[in-house]
């Protein structure tokens, strides 16, 4: 990856969260229930990827219980394979294998967190060798 | 495939651990290859294997521990100018084309690039459906997955729209259609109906 460009490459899902707010912090109820919980994040990534801007309510609503059931499927495939009962990168990378894009994403996601880690260790080091 | 199961030795760094599992991973199918445009032929040249040199279908040759890559090449040192050289040209040509976006344009390749899902609430879920906890590698590997299907689902809706003559916000129904062609691709999991191999 190049280096001097990684500060405005720095991929969404690498970032801190945001505040979060205590309103929707209960448990999320089977899919279909009342607590809505991807509602703001997935509004701004449906416009992201096509949508209008303002998109419809129930679509918002469709898209994330489709979500959660993508979430929750890929969990219990990944708690059979490998460890089971346990989930691990490995086995997330295992069944999203046949899938190019989403197989391509996570690879350059885990890359550029490895590289990000490292580059914070190696700044966090120098900064304390100044200080001695 | 059997790199990825092997023991992860706990002194392995986080780092050869990933390598181990993209390599694992792209031995066997060329996967992270094809998403990319093959623009320049002497690099995809070798792109039908793996990215290893100069080896048939089979073992990778235990020495040559490449490097995670993008695209197959032929020769180690090479691979990594071209492997340079390749990414610095793709960050040019989007720097180009993100210049000459108009400012609705830019406002919805600044939403595509900042939206995400929040870890803790993916978290949450998770680990309430495993019952133990789960790794932050794991967490941000599922976002990004998720967000991938967001995209998959909502272009495919697109196209279903387009199709079907309608304009104005995404309805539920292109939703549902986009989701049930996904499915025919194999592309939304689903452990409900098991497909009977023979009848």
């Amino acid at each position: 990856m190049a280096e001097g460009g990684e500060h405005e490459n720095i991929p969404a899902e690498l970032e801190e969260d945001p505040p979060e707010e205590k309103e929707t912090k209960d448990t999320p109820t089977a899919a279909g229930g009342k607590k809505r919980i991807f509602q703001k994040e997935l509004r701004c990534m449906m416009y992201g990827f096509g949508d209008d801007q303002n998109p419809y309510a129930e679509s918002v609503d469709l898209l994330e219980d489709l979500v959660i059931e993508f979430i929750t499927e890929t969990t219990h495939k990944a708690m059979e394979v490998g460890r089971p009962g346990r989930v691990q990168v490995e086995d997330i990378v295992f069944l999203i294998r046949k899938d190019p894009r989403k197989y391509a994403r996570v690879k350059d996601l885990l890359t550029m967190n490895e590289e990000l880690k490292k580059a914070r260790k190696a700044f966090d080091e120098s900064t304390y060798v100044n200080v001695a | 495939m059997a790199e990825v199961f092997a023991g992860t030795s706990g002194q392995q760094t986080a780092r050869e651990d990933s390598e181990r599992i993209f390599e694992g991973g792209q031995n066997k199918d060329e996967v992270a290859t094809t998403k990319k445009r093959p623009s320049s032929s002497e690099e995809t040249a070798g792109a039908t294997t793996s990215s290893t040199e100069k080896t048939t279908e089979g073992e990778p040759p235990e020495a040559k521990r490449l490097v995670l890559e993008r695209v197959g090449s032929v020769e180690e040192g090479e691979t990594r100018k071209t492997k340079m050289e390749q990414l610095e040209e793709e960050r040019q040509k989007m720097q180009v084309l993100v210049a000459s976006f108009s400012e609705e344009q830019l406002n919805r390749y600044e939403m595509f690039r900042r939206s995400a899902f929040p870890k803790a609430s993916i978290k949450r879920i998770m680990q309430q459906m495993t019952g133990t906890s789960v790794s932050q590698n794991v967490v941000i590997a599922m976002a990004g997955i998720s967000k991938v299907f967001v995209g998959e689902v909502v272009e495919e809706a697109l196209d279903v729209m387009e199709k079907s003559g309608d304009s104005g916000p995404l309805q539920p129904k292109h939703i549902r259609e986009a989701v049930r062609r996904l499915r025919l691709k194999d592309q939304v999991p689903s452990t409900k109906f098991k497909k009977t191999l023979f009848h």
